[in-house]
C-alpha cells in the first residue's frame, strides 16, 4: 500500500484528482507484464493485444517475478502505480506452458483472475495477416457465440465474456461513426460435452468488416480476418469476492434514470397516471334533495322564499350544499 | 464500413442480409455487443477456420442490422454518427463510487433554518416603488432603506420619546438604527469567522 499523499501544488493536486474514484469513471486502463519467463508466442501475443487496446494500454518489458495465483500483492501494486485496472500477464513454465493470465482490480485490490493457455499451433501473429489494418483506438464490434459463455453460473466462460467485454469495451461512447464499425472482435467456443475431459476452447478472432450492397436498406457484411488468431484453453480462476463485487457492481445515481412515481404506460402506449384523492367525506354527500329534509328549516324558520329556493336547488343538484346555503 | 464495393456486374439477385438462427441474439448495443446463444457448428478441425468465420459474418451482420434499424442515425459533416443506447451488461468497476459529500457547516445551518438560496428576482437591485411609481434601488443613494429618514414632518412616537436615550434627538433616528445593523452584522462576522478558525485548526 502506498502512503497518502497529501497534494502540495496543483499540479500534483490534478493527478490525485485524475485518479480519484469518480461518479462516472474513466476508461480502464490495461496493463501488460511478464514473468521471468515467457515464450516468445505469449510475448508477442501480449504484443497483439496491446496493439489492439492502444491508447488505453501500458506495457512494460522487464521481467517480474509474480505468482499471481499464490500472491496478488504484486499485482495490487502495478494497479496502484500505474492506474491501471486490468493487467494481462504473460508467463510460460513446464507446468503451464503459454499461460496468459487476466486480472481486473477494484479500488486497487485484486477483483477477479482467469488463467488462459494459448494454443501455440494456432496462434496467429497481427502481422502475419498481410492486409490493411483498422485504425487505432477504434472502438472494436463484439461478438460472443457458443453456449458456454451463457451459463447462468458464473464459471471460467461467463468470466471470460465479462473480462473480454471490459478489455474491448474501450471509451464510452454515445455517439459512434458509422465509417467507425470498421473490425468485430469474435470471442467463441462450442458448447460443452458431457463425460468429456477437456474444456471446450475459447476462439479469439479479429475480423475486418466489409460491407457490400445488397439492393436492400442494410448492407451484406462480409468478414475478413484481420488477426490476431488466438485460441486458449482456460485454466486456473479465481472468482470474485460476493461482497466485493456487489460493491463493484454500484452504481452512481443519476437524475435522469430514476423513473417517475405512480405513472406507467399501458399497451398501447397511452401514459397512465395514478393519482391520490385523499378520504372522501361523506357528511359532505350530496344526497337526493327533499324539503323536508332541508337543514335550513331546523334552524332558522322558512321566510316566504321557498319559490325561489326551489329553482336553484334544482339548477345545481349536483353543486355542494356549502355553495346552496350561501345563495340562501 | 470501410468499403462499399459495387458489384452489380456478377450478381444480380439481391444477397441476404438476414440472419436465422434457431434462437435470435442478444444485444448490448451500447457495447456493440453481440452475443449468439445458439450451439457453435464446427464441421471439422480443418474447416474450424471457415466455421469461426461463417459465425462472425452472421453475427456481424446481425449486428450491424440491429445497429442501424434501432439506433437514431444522424448525418453531420463529421460522418454518419450512430446514438446508441445507454450500456445494459453491468460490469464492475474500477474505484469504488465515492463517498457523499460532507455538508458545510452553512449548509447544515441553512436547512435546520429553512434557508433557501436567493432567487434571481431576490438578488436584483431596483426594486418598484408602489408609492412613487417609480423603480429605486434596495441600497445606496437614494435606496429604499433610506425611506423616511429625510421626511420634514413626523409623527410623534410617544413610546420611543420616552425611551429616548440622553443626548439624541428624533433627527437621525433612521440613519443610526441602520448603521447599527451594519456594525452588528459586522460583529456577527467576524464571531463566525472566529469560530470557524477555532474549529478547523482542531480537525
Amino acid at each position: 500500500m502506498l502512503r497518502q499523499i497529501k497534494p502540495r501544488n496543483a499540479r500534483s493536486k490534478r493527478a490525485l484528482d485524475k485518479k480519484a474514484p469518480k461518479p462516472t469513471e474513466n476508461p480502464k486502463t490495461t496493463l501488460f507484464l511478464r514473468f521471468t519467463t515467457c515464450s516468445q508466442v505469449v510475448q508477442d501475443a501480449l504484443t497483439d493485444l496491446h496493439q489492439l487496446r492502444i491508447p488505453l494500454a501500458k506495457k512494460f518489458t522487464k521481467k517480474n517475478a509474480i505468482h499471481p495465483f499464490e500472491d496478488a500483492a504484486s499485482f495490487e501494486f502495478f494497479s496502484e502505480k500505474n492506474d491501471a485496472s486490468i493487467l494481462v500477464f504473460g508467463s510460460s513454465s513446464k507446468k503451464r506452458p503459454h499461460a496468459i493470465t487476466l486480472a481486473r482490480t477494484f479500488g486497487y485490490k485484486l477483483l477477479d483472475m482467469l488463467e488462459l493457455y494459448l494454443d501455440p499451433d494456432s496462434f496467429r501473429k497481427l502481422a502475419q495477416f498481410k492486409n490493411k489494418k483498422c485504425a487505432v483506438g477504434l472502438k472494436p464490434m463484439l461478438l460472443f457465440a457458443g453456449t458456454p459463455f451463457e451459463s447462468p453460473v458464473t464459471n471460467e466462460y461467463t468470466l471470460a465474456k465479462s473480462f473480454f467485454t471490459d478489455f474491448f469495451k474501450g471509451e464510452p461512447a454515445d455517439k459512434v461513426d458509422v465509417e467507425g464499425l470498421q473490425y468485430i472482435v469474435s470471442i467463441s467456443a462450442r458448447e460443452e460435452v458431457d463425460g468429456e475431459e477437456t474444456k471446450p476452447s475459447i476462439h479469439l478472432r479479429v475480423y475486418l468488416i466489409r460491407t457490400k450492397r445488397s439492393g436492400q436498406k442494410l448492407p451484406r457484411v462480409e468478414v475478413e480476418e484481420m488477426g490476431p488468431r488466438m485460441d486458449f484453453r482456460v485454466g486456473r480462476v479465481k472468482e470474485a469476492d460476493e461482497s466485493m463485487l456487489k460493491e463493484a457492481l454500484r452504481k452512481a445515481r443519476t437524475s435522469a434514470e430514476r423513473p417517475k412515481k405512480n405513472i406507467s404506460t399501458d399497451i398501447v402506449g397511452d401514459k397512465m397516471g395514478r393519482i391520490h384523492l385523499g378520504k372522501q367525506d361523506l357528511k359532505e354527500l350530496q344526497t337526493r334533495k327533499m324539503k323536508g329534509l332541508k337543514r335550513s328549516r331546523d334552524v332558522e324558520d322558512s321566510e316566504g322564499d321557498e319559490d325561489v329556493e326551489d329553482v336553484i336547488s334544482e339548477d345545481e343538484a349536483e353543486a355542494p350544499p356549502k355553495k346552496s346555503k350561501k345563495k340562501e | 464500413m470501410p468499403s462499399t464495393t459495387l458489384e452489380a456486374g456478377e450478381t444480380k439477385k439481391p444477397l441476404p442480409v438476414t440472419v436465422n438462427k434457431p434462437t435470435p441474439y442478444t444485444f448490448d448495443l451500447g457495447l456493440l455487443l453481440a452475443t449468439d446463444p445458439n450451439p457453435l457448428v464446427l464441421t471439422s478441425k480443418a474447416n474450424l477456420e471457415d466455421d469461426l468465420a461463417a459465425t462472425a459474418r452472421d453475427g456481424a451482420q446481425a449486428l450491424l442490422n440491429q445497429l442501424l434499424s434501432t439506433c437514431p442515425v444522424a448525418s453531420t459533416p463529421n460522418g454518419v454518427l450512430l446514438s446508441l443506447p445507454a450500456i445494459e451488461t453491468s460490469l464492475p468497476r474500477e474505484k469504488p463510487l465515492p463517498p457523499p459529500k460532507a455538508q458545510t457547516t452553512w449548509q447544515k445551518f441553512a436547512a435546520k433554518k429553512g434557508i433557501k438560496p436567493k432567487t434571481a428576482e431576490e438578488k436584483k437591485k431596483m426594486v418598484y416603488d408602489e408609492a412613487t411609481g417609480e423603480w429605486v434601488p434596495k441600497w445606496g443613494y437614494k435606496g429604499k432603506n433610506k425611506a423616511g429618514e429625510n421626511d420634514w414632518i413626523v409623527e410623534v412616537d410617544p413610546k420611543a420619546e420616552r425611551e429616548r436615550k440622553e443626548g439624541t434627538e428624533r433627527q437621525g433616528d433612521g440613519r443610526r438604527e441602520r448603521k447599527e445593523k451594519v456594525r452588528r452584522n459586522e460583529r456577527m462576522q467576524r464571531a463566525n469567522e472566529r469560530k470557524g478558525r477555532k474549529n478547523g485548526s482542531g480537525k
